[in-house]
């Protein structure tokens, strides 16, 4: 009786024999004790080599950075970026023509990031890695170079003190020394300002690192809407008084 | 305009284009929470370090949110995923990414609670498979990790561009050199 090839006996294991040699093949098998022992042989390497493969560690970190990808690809593919780019030219001419009295509405006046300068970046860490390091140990402040870059990509005269150069998602919740994860942002202009971000941020990495709250949940809502983050976690359609006045975070000055 | 109010671009914004992107966004942020560990791991077999392997798997992802949001083809996405970390793993790798050193990954499943004489003979045991896969030329390496990772043989040859009985020969190679060895 002629035996089956190591290819057959393979190809019968990962049940990709189809066609007219499958009853061939499986008929044999059923018959030859030879062929049904080398099959064993096969499978158990099979089986030793997928039990030595690696282990990936946890994707929070990387899947909140790829989100952060697709808003901004989003943004880019629906043409937004265009029209920005189309209204800031009607702008300046409008500057150019009438003087800037024309632009009555400030830039300081927003309590959000720009999502296509700030869309947010987060390293790739776990939940553990990023509660085993203590909230004080992860406040670092932003090079002056890097933040002037950060307020001209937003238009605005940088003002001492009047700014927390911020971090959109906080290195304490594994955000990253990035860019696009910096944006100023005003303490004074608005009633969601520096100081409530800051208690968000504080009580999201008490949830996180307690294990209530999703890494990657909490990367992404900060990222999506602060303001929308904070109502959802202190369940507060405004600021809470004990936060209007909070402070964490250095001001820029 | 308040900031409740006002347009917003994200995630949840008011064009009928971003509501659309939000169910794809979401399918493939499930796409890759199923396929990033798989892939990771096969851009580890191709020798690349860790964080060129996770640059990789980002641009992977975004690129397939691309694809999908253009409307092209969903047939054996599993496939796709594979072939363009695939290529851009072997395009990294020629532009001079710097190779993995494995002396340095020791982070393999294992038994988590075996007993002394059962921890030795499973590193002996793991010594020689990983030494019969080092040893191996390179598309045989490459169709053994693919096999790994669950793909069917038709997707192996179509992410490798070799024949379908390619890829059984291969496949029935090495695991016969890892049945050898072991004996």
């Amino acid at each position: 009786m002629k035996h089956l090839t190591d290819v057959e006996i393979t190809m019968a294991s990962d049940g990709e024999i189809t066609g007219a040699d499958a009853a061939r093949i499986l008929s044999h098998l059923a018959r030859c004790e030879e062929c049904r022992a080398r099959q064993a042989e096969i499978e158990a390497a099979m089986k030793a080599f997928l039990s030595e493969r690696l282990h990936i560690s946890s994707g929070d970190g990387p899947r909140a950075l790829l989100r952060a990808k697709m808003n901004e690809a989003e943004l880019a593919d629906t043409g937004w970026q265009r029209t920005a780019v189309i209204a800031a030219g009607l702008a300046l001419l409008l500057l150019a023509v009438f003087g800037t009295g024309v632009f009555e509405t400030p830039v300081e006046a927003r309590s959000l990031p720009d999502p296509v300068i700030t869309p947010g970046a987060a390293l790739p860490l776990t939940a553990r890695d990023v509660c085993a390091v203590h909230e004080t140990e992860v406040n670092p402040v932003v090079p002056q170079a890097v933040a002037y870059k950060v307020f001209a990509s937003y238009g605005i005269q940088p003002k001492a003190r009047a700014y927390e150069m911020d971090y959109l998602i906080s290195p304490a919740l594994g955000g990253a020394d990035s860019i696009n994860n910096f944006w100023p942002q005003p303490y004074s202009t608005s009633v969601w300002n520096a100081h409530v971000k800051d208690a968000l941020e504080d009580h999201m990495r008490k949830l996180v690192c307690s294990g209530e709250l999703d890494l990657a949940i909490a990367q992404r809502d900060i990222a999506r809407d602060w303001v929308a983050a904070y109502k959802k976690y202190f369940r507060s359609e405004k600021p809470l008084a004990a936060h209007v006045n909070f402070t964490k975070d250095r001001a820029w000055e | 305009m308040s900031e409740t109010t006002r347009p917003r671009y994200l995630i949840g914004g008011l064009s009928e284009s971003s509501q659309k992107a939000q169910p794809l966004r979401e399918e493939v942020t499930l796409l890759f929470d199923e396929w990033r560990a798989p892939v990771m791991r096969y851009l580890l077999s191709l020798g690349l370090r860790p964080q060129d392997g996770e640059e990789i798997v980002q641009e992977v992802f975004l690129a397939l949110y691309r694809h999908l949001s253009a409307g092209k083809p969903r047939h054996n996405l599993r496939g796709w995923i594979f072939r363009v970390a695939h290529n851009l793993g072997l395009k990294r790798r020629q532009a001079g990414g710097g190779l993995q050193d494995w002396n340095e990954v020791s982070d393999r499943q294992s038994d988590p609670s075996p007993n002394p004489e059962e921890a030795l003979a499973a590193a002996q045991r793991q010594q020689k498979l990983l030494a019969v896969v080092d040893a191996l030329p390179e598309a045989d390496r490459v169709c053994l990790y693919l096999r790994g990772e669950g793909l069917r043989y038709r997707e192996i040859s179509e992410i490798l561009s070799m024949s379908l009985g390619a890829v059984a020969v291969s496949l029935s190679r090495t695991f016969g050199k890892l049945a050898r060895a072991d004996k």
